[in-house]
């Protein structure tokens, strides 16, 4: 028998309000992988994401993390399988009343009770190095800039040593010199770390840099997936259009 | 009407929630005493300028009925009674609810809508105990002190109103001050306030915690949480009362 996917969507469906966000979305990530979801506003991209770590839950259809179905399991077996995801919001969100050292050092602190103080400070110094933000460990997010941010959001994210990671519009709001070193940086963690990445994105140069296959979405169903190469000779007008560079 | 009780119903089962979910480990110690010092210790300026300046105005006020009496010795035992048994629990939990509770509020609804709530669950940490649960029992636990020293405050602005009157010395104040004080004036209104600060952590919290309306969501919370905290906090005290006079018939003569 073959290893489980490290994702697997089967037939997923979500409706908000009367709006179908996701309908009968199938699709499998193997390990290692790096997916790069894209398609228009609002066709259910970061309805995905937030359902592959049990944000939220589908009307109908199985959402499974390895050989966990996440939507039918317990708290504490979603935790579980939380712990080794890591999600890069959109905004960062990183926590306000916290420094950029502390927002790090929370999950560590709380999750992985083995570790010394010394051993936590050392965990976020080496993350901090890692995403270039070593020398703003004091400081408050309020402090930082949109690029700086998003590479903090990173860093929380990776500082568990996370199998999979979530990425949510990793190059929104930046400017586009910024936006490729945080796609040098999810390169980079694709190699260090070994990780699934699933990236949620509207920059085509960004999805096909970092994404091993492009997933299309529209108006709530799979219409795209593959390389980026594939999808360039699909029958589908708006799957060329979306990850074409021109 | 039907709405309004349904409110507390479903603020009653977060509250009660949020209460077992205190003593299930693992208890968010670091996040509690942070709490203890938003609310508490950042509270006490405004507990205690408030808390004198009332009792000087008090002290004044009761000055110019009470001469008409030729009853001005009474003046300090009034204000003791009034502020240990009602004007200090009451006027502390409002206080409390404009200050706090609006920031509770505000402060979880910006959270809410900034997606740290969803940072902390993805990160495996139940965000429920952690920001909603430390925030009720902190206020449970800090009430009753700020109370105190509104208490004392109030005593303090009294003395001053009363010295500059009458000259009387200050030993002669706390005497008469506490001659008709019992224990059953004091510790039961004083205690009562946990009751305060559980409505306050809980309606505030309940706003901020189940908002999903963006930047508009966090003013309602934050108005929301104030408004329906002062208003319970009221409705609250006449059956509190009325439970202490039942409990401690002695209070109601």
């Amino acid at each position: 028998m073959s290893d489980p996917a490290a994702v697997e969507f089967d037939h997923v469906s979500k409706t908000f309000g009367n709006r179908k966000v996701l309908d009968d979305v199938s699709f499998k990530i193997s390990e290692g992988e790096a997916l790069c979801i894209m398609g228009r506003s609002g066709t259910g991209k970061s309805t995905s994401l937030r359902m592959m770590i049990g944000l939220l839950k589908p009307d109908s259809g199985r959402v499974r993390i390895g050989s966990e179905d996440i939507v039918h399991s317990s708290e504490e077996d979603l935790s579980r399988v939380r712990r080794h995801m890591g999600f890069l919001f959109q905004s960062a969100a990183l926590l306000d009343s916290f420094t950029l050292g502390d927002n790090l050092a929370l999950p560590l602190r709380r999750l992985d009770k083995s570790k010394s103080p010394s051993e936590i400070k050392r965990a976020v110094d080496e993350t901090l190095e890692r995403v270039g933000l070593d020398l703003d460990i004091a400081k408050m997010p309020s402090e930082l800039s949109g690029g700086m941010r998003k590479r903090a959001g990173l860093a929380r994210a990776l500082v568990l040593h996370p199998k999979l990671l979530l990425v949510d519009e990793p190059s929104s709001g930046l400017d586009r010199i910024t936006a490729s070193e945080i796609d040098d940086l999810l390169l980079k963690v694709k190699k260090e770390y070994c990780a699934t990445l699933v990236i949620v994105t509207h920059d085509v140069r960004g999805a096909r840099k970092v994404g091993d296959r492009i997933a299309v979405l529209d108006q709530g169903r799979l219409i795209g997936l593959g390389t980026a190469t594939e999808l360039d000779k699909s029958d589908q007008e708006i799957v060329r259009r979306l990850v074409s560079e021109s | 009407m039907g709405r309004f009780f349904t409110f507390v119903g479903v603020v009653s089962s977060f509250g009660l929630k949020a209460l077992v979910d205190a003593f299930r480990p693992p208890i968010e110690w670091e996040f509690f005493l942070f709490q203890i010092e938003e609310i508490g210790w950042r509270s006490l300026p405004l507990i205690l300028a408030a808390g004198f300046a009332l009792g000087v105005v008090l002290s004044m006020h009761t000055r110019v009925t009470l001469l008409q009496f030729g009853a001005e010795a009474l003046i300090p035992s009034l204000q003791s009674a009034a502020f240990f048994n009602e004007l200090g629990p009451l006027i502390t939990a409002l206080l409390v609810a404009g200050r706090v509770g609006a920031g509770i509020g505000a402060g979880i609804a910006n959270m809410r809508v900034t997606e740290q709530i969803d940072a902390i669950e993805s990160l495996s940490i139940d965000s429920f105990k952690l920001l909603v649960v430390t925030r009720i029992v902190a206020c449970i636990l800090i009430l009753p002190m700020l109370t105190l020293f509104m208490d004392f405050a109030s005593l303090a602005g009294g003395f001053l109103a009363e010295s500059f009157a009458s000259h009387i010395s200050l030993q002669l104040y706390v005497d008469r001050a506490f001659k008709t004080l019992e224990w059953a004036n004091f510790i039961p209104p004083t205690l009562k306030t946990s009751v305060f600060g559980f409505i306050i952590g809980t309606v505030s919290g309940y706003f901020g915690y189940t908002t999903d309306e963006g930047s508009a969501g966090v003013q309602r919370a934050a108005t929301n949480s104030v408004v329906l905290s002062s208003l319970l906090i009221i409705l609250a005290d006449v059956v509190l009362v009325k439970a202490i006079f039942f409990l401690f018939p002695r209070n109601a003569i």
